[in-house]
């Protein structure tokens, strides 16, 4: 009974904060830019307004342009599961746990890149070419990371992993969780969410025929990505397992903000790159995890 | 009744299908499927009960005396084989009949039962010799049957190459097993690890095994073999018949000791298996063909299983080795299933519309809804994604890696690099199956050859439906599949008998099943949604582009385009455009081709070189009877110089 309660506690808590954090990207974006803005509360608004609206399907596409976006959502969804907060631990935790999480990730991205090439459209296309290509340098980045944790921690569960701190090389470790957190992502300095124009576009242009309720799944599923990036991010760097919970909760709270805020900076200060750079920042951020793993393994050798 | 006389069962029912090929196709199939139901029925009762069956008659063939014996590892590979035997010749029913291929499908089912049978015998040999010949004679069974086409001259080249390369291994079997014989002193397998002796025929063993398993860069016969055999014939050979290599090197490093550094240069080979064979998968524009890539990285992901197993072997059976071997075993009959599973699929699409051409093909869900939704279960089973199976092996494979690297042992730097490069591999093969299902199945159709098509019928998609659950069910129930891997674990290494589930597969099972469920719940509550709120159907939006064609869909070359750039120096494809010029551009065309480079850049100089050798020392050689004279004439003097330098001594 208990356990049920705390995994709808969380799962309410996930699906609910969610769509904040655009909304604070976007206030950044726009304090930066000298504008008022959206409201930090848009993309809720957005996402109630596309819950009601009626759809308009290609004629091209197979059962599977709505279905992929559903199996999207539920396998990001069941990722939050597997994710702690602080010492509170996660609702489902087991050995090897941190591996399902990647690859659960891996299989929304299957889920949305084939609803995507379902419409026949040669934009989407692209943007589905380009997701699963940096997705490869983004997976090895991601994989190191949790190398790291696991040689810090001598554990493959994300609730023993994430509890301490990344030690030594904690900075490292945050710049590339940080790179993978944007490519992921779809953000500036890797794909634009603002562009109107199709072709420089990953994310965006992969949702482009899209409509009503899944597109709203779509946008509460990237919603929900993000902030289980940032939340990774946050407990790999500190030590947040070692904090009471209400201190761990504040903490957390605090630093997700802190990532949103930097996620905002990051949009309005740098330029989309060229895509033939993307690959070579993915790499500097794998590198960085790379360097990360090493000074972890150097330290578990003192 | 015992796993002997359900043997017998089989044997009989295999032989009594390959008299019945030519007269009665109907008898065949239900010999032929009764010998496979028994081969199952003896596997799973040698792996339920986990006493090892034996029989040693007074029977000599060649000298030797028949030795069969069915243990745990032999009981493992068996079920495969009778599951894929089964399906494929259920599904060679409706696909290879007499009516389309009067002239190949009699003997095409004799030669199939020929091969089921010896790589049946294969599994169940214990003596060298018999070993031997049951691998000769599945191995040009194998032949016949991927040059059932033998009007087309690429059928006809790729059957040679696979001739020639299973013979350099079937050299390199020999040498194995003659100098396993002589120095044991006898043509009788069996565990002998305590001969230390022994341990440097393993290298012999392994390019022998390799080349069949396939491992990079003793790949060159497989992608041409897999892509012009039958696709029932593919899915053996890819499901089963590579998987013998792997056979011979699981049963002969539990068998014999092996030197020192035969797990790393086994797991060094599966990490280069499995990254560049899906990098070469994504370079291919021919369906099958890029199956085929496909089971070099498999094969990849098995070994690098399997070599950490054999580190930690050397290194007293640590527990990451345990995870490892479970991993790599499971993966072996995961990749069974899902690869069988693709390439009945690719034939059920090659049956629709005569193309392996994925640059014609498209929307083929509409026509074929069954071989679609069945070939995504398999493309997401084959990228490793929860909730299947192919995510069970690769979690294990990954769990013993990570513990080898927390471990701090020997082993954790390899470990480092081994997991990076599944995690590359997992999503390489994501993009691969992404391009697949999209360019084959989803969008419009390119050409006029993939609009009026039909489905296959129920013959081809029960064995499709029946490999496609036994995914499903490993992925949500693995637990029901550890009683297996540990009694294949322990007739691997002794040691590791009764060792507890070192994985919570459990639940992971429970996960899954949970994901599973509530993935289905979803689609139908949005869909629900969606038909509430209405539908309205229009053309694709395509960013108001007035009168979109069919062939301005993204192409599979350009989809892996990036990807394969990075890979460029070892792919080198081959480019020919004529790019647009001046105004108003009247033509312009791109082709894209990406070879066998280790076949045209490697073999094919050396084996020309060989060639130019030969030809010129051949000359000496012409008939005349003077010049003969003169060479023994030479030959005299060197002796005779010979003798007398040697004298001086």
């Amino acid at each position: 009974m208990i356990v049920a309660l705390d995994i709808i506690l969380r799962l309410a808590a996930w699906l609910l904060l969610a769509p904040l954090l655009p909304g604070i990207i976007n206030k950044v974006k726009a304090w930066v830019a000298g504008r008022r803005g959206p409201p930090v509360l848009q993309l809720y608004f957005d996402l109630a307004k596309l819950w009601r609206k009626s759809v308009v399907l290609s004629t091209a596409v197979s059962p599977a342009h709505v279905a992929g976006p559903a199996a999207a959502w539920i396998a990001i969804i069941t990722a939050a599961l597997l994710l702690p907060v602080g010492p509170a631990g996660a609702s489902c935790s087991f050995r090897g746990d941190a591996l399902l999480f990647v690859y659960l990730l891996a299989f929304a991205r299957f889920c949305i890149v084939l609803a995507a090439l379902d419409t026949g459209s040669a934009f989407e296309g692209m943007g589905v070419a380009r997701e699963v290509s940096y997705a490869v340098l983004a997976e090895a980045a991601i994989i190191t990371a949790l190398l790291t944790l696991c040689v810090q921690s001598g554990s493959v569960s994300l609730a023993t992993m994430l509890a301490p701190s990344a030690g030594a090389g904690a900075a490292l470790l945050a710049a590339g969780l940080f790179g993978v957190l944007l490519a992921e992502n779809c953000r500036v300095p890797f794909d634009d969410p603002n562009t109107h124009l199709e072709l420089t576009m990953i994310h965006e242009v992969m949702v482009l025929d899209h409509s009503g309720p899944p597109l709203a799944a779509i946008l509460h599923g990237a919603s929900l990505k993000l902030l289980l990036f940032a939340v990774l991010l946050t407990e790999a760097v500190l030590p947040l397992g070692k904090l009471s919970l209400l201190q761990a909760i504040g903490a957390l709270v605090a630093s997700v903000f802190v990532v949103a805020i930097a996620i905002g900076l990051v949009e309005s200060l740098l330029a989309r790159l060229a895509f033939r750079r993307v690959p070579l920042l993915l790499t500097t951020a794998f590198l960085f995890c790379l360097f990360a793993l090493l000074v972890a393994w150097k330290g578990g050798r003192l | 009744m015992t796993p002997g006389w359900l043997l017998l069962i089989a044997g009989v029912g295999l032989v009594a299908g390959i008299f019945s090929a030519f007269k009665s196709p109907r008898v065949w199939l239900a010999a032929t499927l009764a010998g496979a139901v028994a081969v199952f029925v003896a596997a799973v009762c040698m792996l339920a009960s986990g006493v090892p069956w034996n029989w040693q008659p007074d029977f000599v063939i060649g000298g030797e005396k028949l030795h069969l014996q069915l243990d745990g590892i032999s009981a493992f590979f068996l079920i495969l084989l009778s599951v894929l035997g089964g399906a494929g010749t259920l599904y060679s029913s409706e696909y290879w009949t007499d009516k389309n291929h009067p002239a190949s499908a009699p003997a095409g089912r004799a030669w199939w039962n020929g091969l089921l049978l010896n790589m049946g015998l294969v599994l169940v040999c214990a003596n060298g010799l018999h070993f031997l010949i049951a691998w000769e004679i599945f191995t040009v069974c194998a032949y016949f049957l991927i040059t059932r086409e033998r009007q087309r001259p690429t059928a006809r080249a790729a059957g040679w190459l696979y001739l020639a390369a299973s013979h350099v291994a079937m050299i390199f079997l020999f040498a194995f097993f003659a100098l396993l014989a002589a120095r044991a002193g006898s043509w009788e397998l069996g565990p002998m690890r305590e001969h230390s002796e022994l341990a440097p025929l393993f290298w012999l063993a392994l390019v022998g095994f390799g080349i069949k398993a396939g491992i990079f860069p003793l790949h060159i016969w497989l992608p041409s073999a897999h892509a012009n055999a039958p696709s029932h014939v593919s899915a053996i050979l890819s499901g089963m018949a590579i998987k013998m290599g792997i056979y011979g090197l699981v049963r002969f490093t539990g068998w014999l000791p092996t030197p020192d550094s035969a797990g790393w240069v086994v797991a060094a080979l599966g990490v280069i298996s499995a990254v560049l064979g899906v990098a070469f998968a994504l370079g291919q524009h021919d369906l099958k063909r890029l199956l085929a890539y496909h089971s070099v990285e498999n094969i990849g992901i098995i070994l690098i299983g399997l070599g950490f197993a054999m580190i930690a072997a050397a290194h007293g059976n640590a527990a990451w080795g345990q995870l490892a071997l479970a991993g790599a075993l499971l993966h072996v009959w995961n990749h069974g299933l899902f690869k069988a599973l693709l390439f009945l699929g690719a034939g059920s699409v090659l049956h629709a519309t005569g193309t392996r051409e994925m640059s014609r093909l498209g929307g083929l869900w509409r026509a074929l809804p069954w071989t679609a939704s069945l070939f995504a279960l398999g493309a997401t089973a084959i990228a490793g994604l929860p909730p299947l199976n192919g995510f069970v092996s690769e979690w294990l494979v990954y769990l013993g890696l990570f513990d080898a690297i927390s471990a701090h042992g020997p082993a954790a730097f390899a470990a480092i690099f081994a997991a990076i490069a599944l995690g590359l591999t997992g999503a390489l093969a994501l993009a691969c199956f992404v391009k697949v299902c999209g360019v084959v199945f989803l969008g419009l159709p390119r050409s006029e050859i993939a609009e009026h098509v039909h489905e296959c019928g129920w013959r081809m998609r029960l064995p499709m439906l029946v490999l496609g659950a036994a995914c499903v069910t490993i992925g949500l129930a693995p637990i029901l599949f550890w009683p297996a891997l540990a009694t294949a674990s322990a007739a691997w290494q002794p040691e590791l008998a009764n060792v507890t589930l070192p994985a919570p597969l459990v639940t992971l099972g429970a996960f899954h099943l949970a994901l599973a469920a509530l993935v289905i719940l979803a689609g139908i509550f949005l869909w629900r949604r969606v038909q509430h709120n209405g539908v309205s159907r229009t053309g694709t939006w395509d960013c108001g582009y007035a009168a979109p064609t069919a062939r301005m869909q993204y192409t599979a070359g350009s989809f892996a385009g990036i990807i394969t750039g990075w890979f460029d120096w070892i792919l080198r494809p081959q480019r020919h455009a004529h790019l647009p010029k001046k105004l108003f551009p009247a033509q312009a065309d791109f082709e894209e081709h990406t070879p066998e480079t280790v076949l045209e850049n490697v073999v094919e100089p050396t084996a020309s070189l060989v060639m130019r050798v030969s030809t010129t020392v051949r000359q000496l050689q012409h008939g005349r009877v003077q010049s003969y004279i003169f060479y023994l004439l030479l030959g005299l003097v060197a002796l005779a110089i010979l003798a007398v330098m040697g004298g001086t001594k």
